[in-house]
């Protein structure tokens, strides 16, 4: 047997967490009470089937990873290397860009209540435009016009357009 | 006769001009969204289901229809002219379609993909403005039992036509049921899964699910790319084009004759009543056919239109045709019926046998936005537009996802006016990312989600009715009938080798 360890990825990683998530959401369905009362179906049977159709599903899958994982250590490592290099810096299977769009959208959340649509929408535009933009520092002046034009036809879209209310510093 | 004056009424709802309105601005919408690689129709029509709390009901379904069928024939261009599909369903185009752009056919080819496309799509909608009432009949046959064998039926057939990843559609449809179970029991009165937490006493919204899994995720999985544009424009200098150059030449046409396209039509619309089909299938069924009955199989992958024709005519047809099981079952097929499946929600309308006979003064509308945007605004966009098609499909990413990031995070706060959806859509967007990485089909989530409470309730009702025997769905005909039909689709789907894919036939 080989001492190796396996190189498992995202294929193995995703059903695992889900695997967790659905062990949680299984004690509580559990917890609401027997699936079955005087012949009939309770508000738990439906969650605890599920949960019990998910974990056998999750496991297939877990294992159908090992096997890849398996055979794929009998592959050389050269094309491997080559399809990496394409890929972005990733940590927990999650880009650096995408991460940094999670924390620019939970930063936006947060903001938009306690500082209004306007500034909050305004710096979470410019922000992004640097992230989808290809240069960094290149045609900000232009960046900033977008982020100005973006965030007033947002405000028109929905507060004048659509009439919907939105936060405002002063409010 | 009340239903031939309902539906026409439809169409003179669509003389309104703010309608009018939304119907075009919907049809360039879609057509923007399908024609750019990386966004799709249902993107588009995510982004809009917010807006619909401001909208009239009818307004948004009709804006609703013409960017389902924009953005089922625009991806065609850029399968064309840079053999990139800007829509799935386009794949089979891009197949005939670029060869014809390198030897300076591309416009014509665009021609014949809206000449099947404005053919498909007009029957199709025509089938279903015909067939709809007869469903609806058939649907009022159905008891509790054999509602929840159909809907067992539709979420297993969605399931097993993941191909090749049939374990990953079963775990993300799994997951969507799970996630619909969150909040008040469909049947008694009792919070499930709410964790201590009052704001999941309500249970999730539809809404940030649907723009999480389908807006926020295409942010994440898009910040990766470091490219200025959507599409590299050093790909997109092609001659020039002259407007008459879009007018597929008669000869072309007869040869492709009007019963190819009759049938394609009607293989689409078939394909777009099977829950979790879509385009994509239609597209390849037509194409498999049409290459199966040509006279010319050889000409097939080398440039031949009757290809493009039998392609795009089909998933056109298929928009009608997935109307049907949402419209007299409430059961959607595909993300885009799902998502006007909340629209209709929203409004507090649910689909079923009868919704067709007392909200046809609704749904009619929708229907004539289909068949006009098909019959008319897929030829005039064409021929207004096709010139610069290849200009509009090169667009700044840092704009374009910036805007789409302020509409879906906004538009999610529109529901409850509160930051909580924002989050949840945040949330499932992160979700939706990691499920996308390792090619989880994100539309199971979705179905599941809408299909899970109906799933459970129809359960339930069935066998408390019938003292807890499980026999009932046995015992009921039309339980008996869909679970046989899951059975048939069973064997023929996963036990019986499917049919060869015509892409591996032809490099063989």
């Amino acid at each position: 047997m080989s001492s190796k360890r396996l190189s498992l990825g995202g294929g193995f990683y995703v059903p695992a967490v889900l695997a967790v998530i659905t062990i949680v959401y299984l004690i509580s369905a559990i917890k609401i009470g027997p699936p079955m009362k005087d012949g009939n179906m309770t508000a738990s049977f439906f969650p605890i089937v599920t949960a019990v159709l998910m974990l056998v599903a999750l496991v297939v899958a877990m294992a159908q990873d090992v096997r890849r994982a398996r055979s794929e250590e009998h592959k050389t490592p050269d094309a491997e290397v080559d399809d990496d290099a394409e890929l972005s810096k990733t940590y927990g299977g999650i880009s650096v860009g995408a991460i940094s769009v999670v924390l620019l959208t939970a930063g936006y959340l947060l903001a938009f209540d306690l500082i209004g649509y306007f500034v909050s929408t305004f710096f979470y535009v410019l922000l992004l435009m640097f992230q989808f933009g290809s240069g960094a520092a290149k045609n900000w002046l232009m960046r900033l016009i977008a982020t100005c034009a973006i965030t007033g036809a947002g405000y028109l879209l929905f507060e004048v357009f659509f009439q919907v209310r939105l936060p405002t510093f002063w409010s | 006769m009340e239903s031939l004056y309902g539906l026409l009424g439809g169409f003179a709802a669509l003389a309104n001009p703010e309608t009018l309105l939304y119907m075009v601005g919907g049809f360039l919408i879609g057509t923007l969204f399908g024609a750019v690689p990386g966004l799709t129709s249902v993107l588009a029509i995510a982004l809009l289901l917010p807006l619909t709390y401001s909208l009239d009901v009818t307004t948004a379904l009709v804006a609703c229809a013409s960017i389902f069928m924009a953005g089922m024939c625009s991806g065609s261009i850029t399968a064309t002219t840079i053999n990139i599909p800007g829509a799935p369903s386009s794949m089979m185009t891009a197949l005939e379609g670029y060869p014809m752009q390198r030897r300076g056919e591309g416009a014509k080819a665009l021609g014949h993909a809206a000449l099947g496309s404005m053919i498909g799509g007009s029957v199709g909608a025509l089938l279903l403005m015909v067939l709809s009432p007869l469903a609806a009949d058939v649907a009022l046959l159905i008891r509790t039992p054999g509602k929840f064998s159909l809907i067992a039926f539709a979420l297993i057939v969605i399931i097993i036509s993941q191909r090749g990843s049939v374990t990953k559609g079963m775990i993300a449809t799994l997951l969507g049921v799970m996630i619909a179970t969150i909040g008040i029991d469909v049947v008694q009165p009792l919070a499930r899964f709410t964790f201590g937490s009052s704001v999941l006493v309500q249970g999730i919204d539809m809404m940030p699910l649907i723009i999480g899994t389908f807006a926020i995720s295409e942010l994440l999985i898009q910040a990766d790319s470091r490219s200025a544009r959507t599409v590299d424009p050093s790909k997109l200098q092609a001659a020039k084009v002259k407007r008459r150059d879009f007018i597929p030449p008669l000869s072309e046409v007869r040869e492709i004759g009007l019963v190819r396209y009759l049938k394609s039509a009607v293989i689409g619309y078939a394909v777009g009543i099977l829950p979790g089909a879509g385009g994509s299938m239609a597209a390849f069924v037509s194409y498999a056919e049409s290459m199966r009955s040509s006279k010319h199989p050889e000409r097939y992958g080398k440039g031949n239109p009757e290809g493009i024709a039998s392609a795009e005519c089909a998933n056109n047809s298929m928009c009608g045709g997935a109307f049907v099981p949402m419209l007299t079952f409430g059961i959607p097929g595909d993300p885009t019926t799902a998502i006007v499946l909340g629209v209709l929600v929203i409004n507090g309308l649910q689909p079923g046998p009868q919704f067709m006979t007392q909200q046809l003064d609704l749904v009619a509308p929708m229907f004539a936005s289909l068949f006009v945007s098909a019959l008319i605004l897929v030829p005039l966009t064409l021929y207004l537009l096709g010139p610069y098609f290849l200009k509009i499909v090169s667009i700044r990413r840092d704009v374009l996802y910036s805007s789409i990031a302020v509409v879906a995070l906004v538009g999610s706060y529109v529901a409850t006016y509160s930051t909580f959806q924002m989050a949840l859509a945040l949330v499932f967007g992160v979700l939706a990312y990691f499920l996308r990485k390792q090619k989880y089909p994100t539309v199971c989530l979705l179905l599941g989600f809408v299909l899970g409470p109906s799933l459970e309730e129809y359960c339930r009702r069935a066998l408390s009715i019938n003292d807890g025997s499980p026999m009932v769905f046995l015992t009921s005909p039309d339980s008996l009938f869909f679970i046989a039909l899951t059975a048939v689709f069973f064997y023929f789907m996963v036990i019986r080798k499917p049919r060869e894919n015509p892409l591996k036939a032809m490099s063989d």
